[in-house]
């Protein structure tokens, strides 16, 4: 897959160049079991487990009312500095919005 | 080899050729968790990783997120699907 | 191959490894493979009231599919080598 093209190396050809290109930018990732990431993407391979730099992570949990059995939606946050995340959980990954 | 250089969808062969001919649709991809992304598919690649842009992203049939480009990893993918998308509101 | 060498290279550090089970152990890498299992010593709990059956665990094996994130070490992170090795492994990958 070795490409000979180089003037083209901002082309998105393949899904995973929209990844490439996001490479030392901030990232919105969306993870299986409702949480989220921004970072900074250092690192990343095919299977999408990456290395973020200075990470927020939203967990989002609902609760129901004991009483009036309404959900309560509630978002935690914690901050890392680095984070390897393991691929098979990523379901989503947005790169900042590029001015084309 | 066949119905390579066909246009219409209906002309398509396999899923192969339809995943092709999709390029550059607006598309609705389901996932197994339930949540629709409706977008431009840009595109994708044999592990149905796809590549999507001006994405809505909608949970219970409502609208949750936009993002601007998504890539969004292969073995969360339920189905994929033309949509005839009316132009986003607004925007 | 990039995280499994970016690993090795990590062996000796101190990392905490948060597993899908939302288990948190902080411990010293021992050794990692191509799976990214993970081998960990003196190793401890992060929240030790809520799992207090893990106490007298002083080292173990991590089973890679089970990892959700590894904290890193700031000083085992060098962001340009990252960037470029990543690069390198986009072009060949």
């Amino acid at each position: 897959m070795a490409s000979s093209n180089n003037e083209e190396e901002s082309a998105v050809k393949e899904p995973l160049d929209l990844i490439r290109l996001s490479l030392d930018e901030r990232i919105y990732v969306k993870l299986r079991s409702d949480r989220e990431l921004r970072g900074k993407l250092h690192a990343y391979d095919q299977h999408l487990n990456m290395i973020l730099g200075d990470v927020e992570e939203t967990i989002t949990t609902v609760e129901i009312d004991d009483e009036t059995y309404e959900e309560i939606v509630r978002t935690t946050k914690r901050n890392v500095q680095y984070l390897f995340v393991r691929g098979d959980g990523v379901i989503l990954v947005s790169p900042p919005l590029r001015t084309a | 080899m066949s119905g390579g250089g066909e246009k219409g969808l209906g002309a398509t062969k396999t899923p192969a050729d339809f995943l092709k001919s999709i390029r550059g649709r607006p598309v609705v991809v389901k996932l197994n968790s339930g949540v629709d992304y409706r977008g431009i598919l840009a595109c994708l690649d044999g592990y149905m990783n796809i590549a999507m842009e001006q994405t809505e992203e909608y949970v219970n049939g409502q609208l949750k997120n936009k993002y601007g480009d998504a890539f969004i990893r292969g073995n969360n993918v339920l189905y994929i699907s033309t949509s005839k998308r009316t132009l986003p509101e607004g925007s | 191959m990039l995280f499994f060498s970016y690993f090795k290279d990590l062996v000796g550090r101190e990392v905490t490894v948060e597993l899908k089970n939302d288990l948190a152990i902080r411990g010293t890498l021992h050794s990692v493979d191509q799976y990214l299992n993970i081998k960990l010593e003196n190793t401890r709990v992060v929240d030790q009231d809520k799992y207090p059956h893990m106490l007298s665990v002083r080292n173990c094996f991590i089973r890679g599919s089970v990892v959700r994130y590894v904290q890193l070490p700031p000083e085992g992170v060098d962001t340009d080598l990252l960037h470029d090795a990543t690069r390198r492994e986009a072009r060949g990958g």
